[in-house]
């Protein structure tokens, strides 16, 4: 049981990388807005099913709860709207990787200061070792992408 | 111009993660789906405005567009629902490095042979070690 989730996790990334890369190629034709637009319509019908069968929760209760907590889908937006941007400029990998880098950099601070509640996990050896391979992983798929480049141009 | 596209990328994971951090919360009380529906929906209003003043692109070439093109919005909800499944049975850490992993072994594949409409960049020796990086850096945060 744990194997297979960890397989449809892994499954799980694969289609985030594969959204990015198709949401670039949509932009170059449609539009940065148009196409983050879109993924955010398309992806409201399908979540409106799916909640229908599976749906557990209360989407009501929307009207209770702190409003700070609704403020996150500007966030939703805002990411959206960098990825379609970032893919056609810098490509599938660059992006993703510093995506990935955006996201650990500030969880590691999420952590360290306990924000929205989370458990408060301060920085040590490990994760500051872990922030000097991340810098180290945007300096070699810099590199690796200009090279690319190079020599796909010439 | 370059720099602006990695800035971009980096400003969109930290979103990714504070969005990632108030929506966990968000989630206690109204359920999961139901919040990342709540993402969907109310992100979807707030573009169709940001579109009606600054949409300079062309909408209606989702109509001409092969329909593979239009599967991004479906991928993001595959990404979130599996994600919800699968951390209450293995946890948060094992789920976070399954994904980035499964993200970046199909960044290079993708890239590589140019699929999905993207721009044929070959595996070299930098992107590899990219990935190794990523790799250590993910087993010591987690």
């Amino acid at each position: 049981m744990g194997f297979l989730m960890i397989l449809s996790t892994l499954i799980g990334g694969l289609t985030l990388s594969a959204q990015s890369a198709i949401n670039g190629t949509f932009s170059r034709k449609a539009g940065t807005i148009e196409t983050t637009l879109l993924t955010f319509l398309t992806g409201t019908l399908f979540l409106s099913i799916v909640i229908l069968f599976f749906g557990k929760g209360n989407v009501l209760a929307i009207l209770e709860v702190p409003r700070w907590q609704l403020s996150a889908v500007f966030l939703g937006v805002l990411f959206l709207l960098f990825i379609v941007m970032a893919v056609p400029r810098i490509g599938v990998i660059a992006t993703n990787i510093t995506i990935i880098i955006g996201q650990l950099v500030l969880g590691i601070v999420i952590d360290h200061f306990g924000w929205f509640n989370s458990l408060v996990i301060p920085i040590d050896a490990k994760r500051a070792a872990a922030l000097v391979f991340m810098a180290s992983a945007l300096y070699f798929i810099y590199k690796g992408n200009k090279r690319s480049m190079e020599q796909a141009q010439g | 111009m370059r720099y602006i596209a990695y800035l971009a990328a980096l400003l969109g994971g930290a979103a990714l993660s504070l969005e990632g951090a108030i929506y966990g919360e968000l989630g206690k009380t109204i359920g999961k789906l139901e919040t990342s529906f709540y993402n969907f929906f109310v992100g979807s209003i707030i573009l169709a405005v940001l579109w009606l003043f600054f949409g300079k692109g062309r909408l209606s070439y989702t109509l001409e567009a092969p329909k593979w093109k239009l599967l991004g919005g479906v991928l993001g909800v595959v990404y979130l629902t599996t994600i919800v499944i699968s951390v209450p049975f293995v946890g948060v850490g094992i789920t976070m490095v399954a994904v980035i992993i499964g993200q970046l072994a199909m960044s290079i594949i993708i890239e590589h042979y140019g699929w999905l409409g993207s721009q044929v960049a070959k595996i070299n020796k930098e992107k590899i070690l990219a990935v190794i990086s990523m790799i250590i850096a993910l087993v010591l945060v987690y």
